[in-house]
């Protein structure tokens, strides 16, 4: 990896990071003040948040994609 | 020929790692997964009057903090930067401290609103208790990877060690994702 790759995955976790921080606030926001707390929003604003988690930091692409060696 | 056998030996085992990690992680969403819905089933989607919903919305926020530092650490265990893995696995593991706290303080408030005797203390204390368990685990295995790194050990031909902790930490992240609305919020 070079400095350049670093560079650019540090990037994108502060990215992913700041998206999933926005995602919470904006559950929160809809839960307590504008929606009451509906149960299919909160699902529709969970899903994205996790899927950020499981592609971008946990590399779940890993299991099918096979170029990445120890 | 012999090093082509070591290097596809090498490269299945560090598969069957992977696969094994993600087999674990799989029976752990079945866990979670069992708990959510227990919430739903004993409780429908009540929501306590004096649950402490800013709280809820600030330990989120440093468990996402310390998943972004988990990330930077294991990238930089991947280049051989011991810097960079010390200090962000160290921050994880101070961030996963102060969400233990706060879950804390969460526990204190709820003996005293909704204790473990009533209907939504029972899934409450499960479910946070639950969770809690998690990272207080993640956090041991994150300690232990970081003495382990002391020394400089990890780089990119090994660090399976730091990726599968971390792989771990993300996971306790993302049952969060879903434990937060789930308690605080749905109603």
């Amino acid at each position: 990896m070079t400095e350049k790759d670093m560079s650019r995955a540090m990037l994108l976790g502060l990215v992913v990071f700041l998206a999933l921080m926005v995602i919470e606030i904006v559950e929160y926001v809809v839960g307590i003040k504008v929606l009451g707390g509906n149960l299919i929003y909160m699902a529709i604003l969970a899903i994205p948040g996790s899927w950020l988690i499981v592609h971008y930091f946990m590399h779940i692409h890993e299991l099918w994609n096979r170029n990445k060696e120890e | 020929m012999a090093t082509l056998l070591s290097d596809k030996a090498t490269h299945d085992y560090r598969r069957m790692k992977l696969i094994g990690l993600w087999l674990f992680i799989l029976s752990e969403t079945f866990l979670f997964g069992a708990v959510i819905s227990t919430r739903f089933y004993l409780q429908g989607v009540h929501r306590p009057e004096h649950l402490n919903q800013p709280l809820g919305l600030v330990i989120s926020i440093v468990l996402l903090l310390s998943s972004l530092m988990a990330y930077r650490g294991e990238m930089g265990a991947s280049i051989g930067d011991t810097k960079r893995f010390r200090n962000n696995i160290l921050g994880t593991i101070l961030f996963g401290a102060l969400f233990l706290v706060g879950v804390g303080y969460e526990w204190y408030e709820a003996f005293i609103h909704f204790p473990p005797s009533t209907g939504y203390g029972t899934v409450f204390f499960t479910m946070t208790g639950l969770h809690a368990a998690h990272v207080l685990s993640g956090m041991i295995a994150l300690i232990i990877v970081w003495v382990m790194g002391l020394d400089g050990r990890f780089n990119g031909s090994n660090y399976w060690a730091v990726e599968g902790t971390v792989k771990y930490w993300h996971f306790v992240d993302v049952a969060w994702v879903f434990i937060y609305p789930t308690l605080y919020l749905v109603s």
